[in-house]
């Protein structure tokens, strides 16, 4: 079914049975945990790309809060449970993960957190300085993928066309 | 880096034009594909050509990549 933009601010919507998932492409950062933990609901080839009549509710909640942006979030069809979720279920669409909460006053002294996916792109999660072809802003609190692939349309910025070349590293 | 002033240091990330990324300061690294981490205080270059024979590290096979000519 064809979303409207305006009732859905959270993105793209895609109706199961017990629940609603919903994909904002602007807040897609490609960090790739979805379709590696579950391709069977989140195939990128695929359209629609989300199925999710194709895994166990419980483990595709699971895979959504693993999103580390708010690009995929869920809830309840039954809104009475909907009330009931705590901010465990980080990507529940009542919560917004803790990172991406108002900066708090130690920011300075977190390490940097720089995740190497599996054939994929450099995941910067934390406080940094980023520095790019003259350009130079302080990010705080942050979460931005960098290419690994070198093909990205996007660069230094992964777009997920690691995915369609194939990328592996060796 | 000046060791006094090591908490008012962010981390650096920056892209160097047609090479890898180096990452300076107090980092985590963690690379899931071969399962290690490594914490502390470092510079890392890391590859973004997607040539390297090391990765996540550059091995400067960017540069083949320019000599071959391919993009």
């Amino acid at each position: 079914m064809e979303s409207d933009k305006k009732l859905e601010p959270r993105g793209r919507r895609y109706q199961g049975d017990e629940i609603t998932v919903y994909w904002k492409p602007s807040a897609c950062i490609h960090a790739s945990y979805c379709y590696r933990e579950l391709i069977e609901v989140f195939d990128p080839g695929r359209r629609p790309w989300v199925d999710v009549s194709a895994a166990p509710t419980e483990r595709i909640i699971e895979v959504v809060n693993m999103c580390p942006t708010e690009a995929l979030t869920w809830k309840w069809n039954d809104d009475a449970k909907n009330n009931l979720v705590t901010s465990d279920q980080t990507n529940h669409v009542l919560f917004k993960r803790p990172e991406l909460l108002e900066v708090k006053e130690d920011w300075e002294e977190k390490p940097l957190s720089v995740r190497i996916m599996k054939d994929g792109p450099i995941v910067l999660k934390g406080n940094f300085t980023l520095e790019y072809s003259g350009n130079k802003k302080e990010v705080k609190e942050g979460i931005i993928s960098i290419c690994r692939c070198g093909a990205s349309n996007h660069f230094p910025f992964c777009d997920g066309t690691h995915r369609k070349i194939g990328f592996e590293d060796k | 880096m000046e060791n006094n002033d090591v908490n008012k240091q962010l981390p650096k990330v920056e892209l160097i034009d047609g090479g890898p990324i180096r990452i300076s300061g107090n980092i985590i690294l963690e690379d899931l594909k071969r399962d290690i981490a490594t914490r502390g205080e470092q510079t890392v270059y890391l590859c973004t050509c997607g040539n390297s024979s090391h990765m996540p590290y550059c091995d400067e096979s960017h540069l083949k990549k320019f000599i071959s000519g391919r993009e």
